[in-house]
């Protein structure tokens, strides 16, 4: 039977006074340049979604040269069926901030902004009063343990749009911008929020580094294996027994016991059609292939990834006409409708598909083809790129099954 | 230096510039929409994606900076399928159908989006057009909006912000309703818009135009009881030949009064004449300012966006402006009144059409401080579209004369059609009435030219006028702040488009990229070719004031030839 192995997930952390802030401490005392060693060594990656190197994110950012430098902490957990930063930020949020401290202290900011989903409420509830005791205790806005490292926190409750996730979209919504994403380069690490050198890390993200620096989980930098470090939080959810927040260890569990065992199987006496593995931008992975490591160059190999750890069981006994129409309707309201292929190319995958009629099960794949190619090429930021993922990975690996009239995509 | 490669040609450059700058240099061309010199770089229609050697994902050749060894290809077949596909989709958008089809559509005959699919070698459409349903915008005296039409490239966004400094459009909602909209949705004629009409000739697609009076002009042209005069702005006659000859520069005064004649015109007059009295005005209060103590520094009243402008949001200088009213409205205002006394006419019976490169003449001839000088505005545009569908083939019309009386002018009327002339127009009268000397070197370099702001310290008698000229309504903000800042001047010329009224949001639209240079060329060589090159030495002005207005300033001329502003909420 597979096991968690539990560090991020845990007790819940909420009371100040009997949070011993080791890590930070830590980092302190080691100084910047080795903090930032631990955790480029530490091979942590990215965790909502992109994968980039978060030492070699903050280390770039510690050698630009800016009035200010910001961190900005991305909390706008939107990829639907991931809910792992809404558990950090209502249970761990202690960790949270600590992460947030250790990449400001890292890379040299003095501000920072956590930047919350809106629809979070009891998770931006929970994070104001961290943030108001934390400047009470001289935990923030002043100098931390007698160091000369100081921090401004801000909270920003997002405004309900998915792009936000974006990070560049997500600092245009902090200035006060239509939420959109900038044109890169320049990337945020050279100019920012306000035109200054920025990083902006994921919410896990921060607390895995803030286990990199925990001397009590020195082990942690260990786990898994080259190019997959350390632990992921899994959102299991969909025809599941057992569906819930989950945490594992890099490759040293398969997709199939994931789904089995973590997950209890599939709900009733239905069979399991296919996993979508990292949220809804990710490419489908049928039933019968999931006997596989859980890792991102095992994900990348067959076509899909990982994502934001949205791990989601569909059985047969959901329509899959009618599972793509829910994602491209998503996608065709979320697109911020800043770039043409996004935007016109989403609203037209969505016409094609209502137009679609049980009678003569005709679809123009060979259209949705060319459109999700279009989008893919093209499209000005990662929701654009990944936005047909899901729909054409069913149409690939189920068209024939579905008997579509029309070329079938290749 | 830099090297990279573009479609297996070897380039070297000097500084790191956009691929689609330096697939130019190389002589590709890279299709682009929401691209426009001038503008920010926006990054949203995708059409000029290219490969780059090594990445999976096209780049946006406008947005992306070349990389020393980048090894490019802007054709290839991957990329050229996908502009295919992708302009599918951005057509579909367009909503061409019965309605709202090409052959009605403001830019039938100069279409960027049939450009581009000639150049992208499209071959078929199979989406069918998207209706929104939005309705016509037609709250403006000036500009119509058909968003419709509009596939949100925001080309007109950032012009109206960026050049015009103003702003009055933006990007609303997201997914398939985003649209370009007004601030609350108002309409352009209920927010800041100063009709400058910049807007349309940066749309690609024909969802901006301006409010067309060219049926009811056909009609009144028709009715036997009005007497029907004409006016034709100083930009117009360097303009008019564009859309029949596709080349920008060209003179043709002589056949644009033809044209007007044939079109049955009982008189045509030459706004030019209105300039040159606007001059005789505007330099009398000028030197009357100065003498008097009285409000400096003076700024012009001859642009109507300029003056829109000001009004919103420089309203506490509203007593900086000249009283003077511009020179369509002197015109109308002289037409109804010396013009009908002169040739015994009922003034009820005279209509006064103007023939403008501006859309906000719409706007000012309805101002109800001038109401009734002015009955009808066409723009440049307007006409070549009358004259095209009278049959009248323009291009090779014999030349004809304005008809006397107010339609002789000198060549300081002339250049009142580019940025600068007004101001080289007063200050040679005022420099020849201060001193009551001949000027040496007529032409004024130092107010000439296409810069965004001009300042010049001219020597009149023992008078050192501190001169400045704004083309270009973000450039009048500028000039405002420096005033703001304490910058003393004491006359300034403001034009609200750039240019001035040569690039008149009413003009011909143009794919030169040269066409302001060529156009004022040709506003020069008018007023070089003229022996008549002062306003104060048109005898027909004299005439005027001699029979009629008694002298610059008088009372009859204060009724007449004057007018008041009003503050407008921002």
């Amino acid at each position: 039977m597979a096991q968690e192995k539990l560090y991020l997930k845990g007790d819940k952390l909420l009371d100040i006074s009997n949070y011993e802030f080791k890590s930070i401490k830590n980092a302190l005392r080691i100084g910047r340049e080795k903090t930032i060693k631990k955790v480029k060594d530490s091979g942590l990656k990215g965790r909502g979604g992109a994968g980039f190197p978060t030492g070699i994110k903050w280390e770039m950012a510690a050698e630009v040269e800016g009035k200010e430098k910001y961190v900005v902490c991305n909390a706008d957990e939107g990829e639907p069926g991931t809910f792992k930063d809404r558990y950090l930020l209502e249970e761990r949020p202690l960790k949270v901030l600590e992460g947030i401290m250790l990449a400001a202290y890292a890379v040299g900011a003095d501000k920072a902004y956590i930047y919350i989903r809106g629809e979070y409420s009891k998770s931006i509830e929970i994070f104001s009063e961290i943030i108001e005791t934390a400047r009470e205790k001289k935990i923030l806005d002043a100098n931390l343990f007698d160091s000369d490292f100081k921090l401004e926190l801000k909270l920003i409750r997002g405004a309900g749009a998915y792009v936000c996730g974006d990070e560049t979209s997500l600092i245009n919504s902090i200035e006060g911008k239509r939420g959109r994403s900038r044109i890169k380069p320049p990337y945020p690490i050279e100019k920012g929020l306000f035109k200054q050198p920025t990083v902006v890390n994921n919410v896990e993200s921060l607390c895995c580094a803030a286990e990199v620096l925990n001397p009590d989980s020195e082990e942690f930098s260990e786990l898994g294996i080259k190019g997959s470090k350390g632990t992921k939080l899994l959102c299991l959810s969909g025809d599941l027994n057992k569906p819930g927040l989950y945490e594992v260890e890099f490759a040293q569990i398969t997709l199939a016991e994931i789904i089995y065992d973590l997950g209890g199987g599939i709900k009733g006496n239905e069979d399991l059609r296919f996993v979508i593995p990292g949220g809804i931008s990710t490419a489908v992975i049928k039933a019968e292939d999931l006997d596989f490591p859980y890792s991102y160059q095992a994900f990348e190999k067959r076509g899909s990834s990982l994502g934001s750890g949205a791990v989601i069981a569909v059985s047969k006994k959901h329509d899959l006409i009618d599972l793509m129409l829910n994602v491209s309707r998503f996608y065709m309201d979320e697109t911020c409708g800043t770039c043409f292929p996004c935007r016109e190319g989403n609203r037209q995958i969505n016409k094609i598909l209502n137009a679609f009629k049980e009678e003569d099960r005709k679809i123009e794949t060979e259209l949705i083809s060319d459109i999700g190619n279009t989008i893919r090429l093209a499209a000005r930021c990662g929701l654009g790129q990944s936005s047909l993922n899901f729909i054409t990975s069913v149409i690939e690996n189920y068209g024939k099954e579905l008997k579509f009239g029309g070329k079938i995509y290749a | 230096m830099l090297r990279a490669e573009i479609d297996g040609l070897n380039i070297e450059l000097e500084e790191k510039i956009s691929i689609l700058d330096a697939a130019k240099k190389a002589n590709i061309n890279i299709p682009t929409l929401c691209y426009e010199d001038g503008l920010s770089i926006y990054g949203g229609c995708r059409l000029c994606v290219v490969e780059v050697e090594g990445e999976d994902l096209l780049k946006p050749a406008c947005a992306t900076e070349i990389e020393e060894g980048m090894k490019i290809k802007t054709h290839s077949k991957k990329v050229r399928d996908l502009r295919k596909n992708l302009f599918e989709l951005i057509i579909a958008t367009h909503n061409i159908d019965c309605q709202l089809n090409c052959l009605t559509c403001s830019r039938a005959s100069n279409c960027e989006l049939k450009d581009i699919a000639e150049d992208i070698g499209l071959s078929k459409m199979r989406l069918d057009p998207i209706k929104r349903g939005d309705s016509v915008d037609n709250s403006s005296y000036a500009v119509i909006r058909e968003p419709e039409k509009c596939i949100s490239c925001n080309r007109c966004i950032r012009k109206c912000e960026e050049v015009q400094g103003i702003g009055i459009f933006t990007t609303a909602n997201r997914g398939p309703e985003t649209v370009v909209t007004t601030f609350k949705d108002r309409g352009m004629g209920n927010v800041e818009c100063t009709n400058c009409g910049q807007c349309i000739l940066s749309c690609p697609t024909g969802a901006l135009h301006e409010l067309y009076q060219k049926e009811s002009v056909l009609d009144i042209l028709n009715d036997e009881t009005k007497h029907v005069v004409v006016q034709t702005a100083p930009a117009v006659r360097v303009a008019i030949s564009e859309p029949f000859s596709n080349q920008a520069g060209d003179i043709s005064t002589g056949q644009l009064v033809t044209a007007l004649k044939r079109l049955g015109f009982d008189a045509v007059f030459d706004t030019n004449f209105a300039a040159d009295l606007t001059i005789m005005e505007e330099g009398t209060e000028l030197i009357d300012r100065i003498n008097n103590d009285g409000k400096l520094p003076l700024f012009t009243s001859c642009s109507p966006g300029w003056i829109k402008f000001i009004e919103h949001f420089y309203p506490e200088y509203l007593d900086n402006l000249s009283s003077a009213k511009s020179p369509q409205q002197m015109f109308g205002a002289v037409a109804k009144s010396y013009y009908a006394k002169e040739a015994g006419i009922d003034s009820d019976k005279i209509v006064v059409v103007s023939i403008m490169p501006c859309t906000a003449k719409k706007f000012e001839a309805k101002r109800e401080e001038m109401a009734g000088d002015v009955d009808y505005v066409l723009t440049t545009r307007e006409l070549a579209s009358i004259i095209k569908s009278a049959g009248i083939d323009f291009l090779n019309l014999e030349e004809s004369e304005y008809d006397e009386l107010l339609g002789v002018s000198s060549g300081a009327a002339d250049i009142f059609g580019t940025t600068g002339g007004v101001m080289e127009a007063a200050l040679r009268t005022a420099t020849e009435l201060i001193t009551g000397e001949e000027l040496g070197k007529i032409e004024f370099e130092a107010v000439r030219g296409l810069e965004g702001i001009k300042k010049a310290e001219v020597e009149i008698g023992g008078l050192k006028l501190r001169a400045a000229v704004a083309n270009g309504l973000g450039n009048a903000r500028k000039v405002m702040e420096m005033i703001k800042d304490g910058e003393e001047f004491d006359f300034i010329e403001f034009m609200a488009c750039p240019g001035g009224c040569m690039g008149g949001g009413g003009q011909p639209i143009s794919s030169d990229k040269n066409v302001l240079e060529k156009r004022q060329q040709a506003i020069y060589k008018i007023d070089k070719s003229k022996k008549m090159r002062k306003s104060h030495e048109n005898p027909y002005i004299k005439k005027l004031y001699d029979n009629y207005l008694e002298k610059p300033g008088s009372e009859i001329a204060h009724k007449l030839l004057h007018t008041k502003y009003k503050a407008r909420k921002i």
